[in-house]
């Protein structure tokens, strides 16, 4: 029932959504060009890929799709667990908390300033692969679609990392890298999953990258281990995990 | 309706009690202070009251709403400057402003007016465009000042505001307080500047380990010790003694020396003046002046709070 002390929701939404997007814009002005984002967010991916790419004999043109993933996996996650730590250092974290916003806002308004800069850190690859290697894409539609997921559930699971109550960037660094590093080697990124054998292929499912990979490839040659709308809905059911888990622990952790 | 009102707010870290069943209501245009040393637990009041900690237990409600369980509609309305200067180093001041009043859901058009309005009036306007990484200290707290009360606030929480800034700074900052309680604005402050609860505040409650040991107006707080008064007296010279032989003399509690002066508790002035002037006469020594002192909201303080006077002969009771 409206009445005057309870706003629409409309404008409820609209509300929590300009300062979502706020927080987001502030993460860009502030973190896109620190040193320690760019060092784990572009140059990571890019050396891991090289110290793979040379030991393979596939065209470099074959090879896009892998890259693409693996920069949307690491520029995501790396601008959170670098902010919010700093953040809560010099207490400017205090304000979002005490902001008239839904925790689920902050939490959104952070992840959305990783899923921006990984958009925009991919179309690199995504343009080597078209204007140097002329490499085809058979199915755009699907790339994009895959990238924006990609993209935005690697963005809140940095952020629920994040949400582990401490100033020091390093920390939250460490505990991320042992989860994303594995993902590499066990979402057929560089080792197609059809080939490991089946104890890897069931380590496999449980890997979000799985799923955002599987699309990238299909969108690039039409082969794919799922079709398209199970990978989509998969990489939805994480995204929401993640949320949740993320809501939950700045809550918990919130003392 | 009030602007606050705590009930049986308890608020544990583990073994410690930072906060041990408190009660206090702020009506609204009230400036209400909260007194007391470093951990007494101020900023955990006001981290509660602002819905960034949560109680162990008890309720506070903010103009009616439940801090807990309607923090959105609790927070709307108020204006929160953290006893930290939190303001982005990396961003200028003008954008600092800016994101504090998307934050807050202040429209375009408004936060930009309030935005200029807010740096002109804290001495900030000629280097809005600057990044505030390279600001003093007094211009980060007072930027942080006027971030708070961008979206302006009926209900402002003030932590330790002046602490530690130039007599300038200070008093930019008293001055548009002073306004803003005669706008209406209710402030909750907390301070460990007696001086500061005395002049600014309607109401002081006197906070220590966890527990309010007073709440009342700062007249009235001195009242409730009138036993407690005092001498000042300086004389023409000064030996290393002075104090001793002071504080020895009959009627007098405690003696302290200020500056070059002595200030004499006593609960009886005019036999301690004679005693005083005594003194003077058996050793050849000319008093300069003499003022009997009512008690001082420090002398309720150190009294409420159990702390003892620097070298101090008398305890304060309990
Ligand atoms: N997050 C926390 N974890 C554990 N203990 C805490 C935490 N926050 C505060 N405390 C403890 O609670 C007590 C009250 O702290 P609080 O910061 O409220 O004091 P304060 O009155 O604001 O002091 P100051 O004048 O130094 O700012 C202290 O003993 C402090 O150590
Ligand atoms: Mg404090």
């Amino acid at each position: 029932m409206p009445s005057i002390n309870h706003e629409s929701w409309s404008k409820r939404l609209s509300r929590e959504l300009s300062a979502a997007w706020a927080i987001a814009r502030k993460d860009m002005r502030i973190y896109y060009l620190k040193p320690n984002i760019i060092v784990s967010g572009i140059l990571f991916p890019l050396f891991m890929f090289l110290a793979f790419a040379i030991g393979k004999n596939a065209p470099p043109g074959t090879l896009i799709p892998g890259l693409i993933s693996i920069t949307l996996l690491f520029s995501a996650s790396s601008i959170e667990p670098v902010s919010i730590p700093i953040e809560r250092r010099v207490k400017t974290f205090d304000r979002l908390l005490s902001a008239p916003i839904s925790l689920y806002s902050l939490v959104s308004g952070e992840s959305l300033s990783g899923f921006l800069y990984s958009l925009g850190i991919a179309c690199l690859p995504l343009a080597i692969g078209i204007v140097v290697f002329s490499t085809p894409i058979v199915n755009a539609p699907v790339l994009v679609v895959a990238m924006i997921l990609t993209a935005f559930c690697f963005a809140t699971l940095g952020t629920l990392f994040a949400a582990y109550p401490t100033e020091n960037v390093g920390e939250v660094m460490s505990m991320l890298n042992t989860v994303r590093l594995p993902l590499i080697f066990i979402s057929g990124v560089f080792i197609p999953i059809s080939t490991m054998p089946e104890i890897g292929q069931e380590i496999a499912l449980i890997s979000p990258l799985t799923y955002g990979n599987d699309m990238i490839e299909y969108a690039y040659t039409g082969r794919s281990l799922f079709s398209p709308l199970l990978d989509i809905v998969v990489q939805v059911v994480f995204i929401l995990v993640f949320q949740i888990t993320a809501n939950y622990l700045y809550k918990k952790f919130n003392e | 309706m009030q602007a606050i009102e705590v009930s049986h707010l308890i608020k544990k870290f583990g073994s410690l009690t930072a906060l041990n069943d408190i009660n206090f209501s702020v009506d609204e245009g009230e400036t209400f202070g909260f007194l007391g040393p470093n951990g007494a637990g101020k900023t955990t009041t006001i981290r509660i009251l602002t819905g960034i900690s949560r109680p162990t237990s008890g309720t506070a409600t903010i103009f009616g709403h439940d801090i807990e369980h309607d923090t959105i509609a609790a927070r709307q309305s108020m204006g929160i400057v953290s006893e930290n200067s939190n303001v982005y180093d990396d961003l200028t001041a003008w954008q600092n402003m800016i994101f504090s009043a998307e934050l807050y859901h202040v429209g375009r058009n408004e936060r930009e007016k309030k935005t200029t309005e807010l740096l002109k009036i804290f001495g900030l306007y000629e280097r809005c465009n600057d990044k505030v990484h390279g600001f003093s200290k007094g211009m980060k707290r007072r930027l942080t000042l006027a971030m708070g009360l961008v979206n302006s606030p009926r209900l402002l929480f003030l932590d330790e505001p002046t602490s530690g800034l130039d007599v300038q700074s200070n008093l930019i900052i008293r001055d548009v307080v002073t306004d803003l309680v005669r706008e209406g604005v209710t402030v909750f402050l907390t301070t460990h500047n007696i001086e500061e609860a005395n002049i600014m505040c309607d109401r002081v409650a006197i906070i220590n380990k966890g527990n309010i040991a007073a709440i009342d107006a700062p007249e009235s707080l001195k009242k409730t010790i009138q036993s407690v008064q005092s001498i000042e007296v300086s004389f023409d010279r000064s030996s290393a003694d002075q104090l001793d032989e002071l504080r020895r003399l009959p009627m007098v509690n405690d003696a302290q020396k200020a500056g070059d002066k002595f200030k004499l508790y006593t609960e009886d002035p005019s036999e301690v003046i004679d005693a005083v002037m005594a003194y003077a006469h058996t050793h050849n020594l000319k008093v300069m002046s003499i003022t009997t002192l009512g008690p001082s909201l420090e002398d309720v303080f150190i009294r409420l709070t159990g702390l003892q006077r620097k070298g101090g002969a008398v305890h304060a009771i309990d």
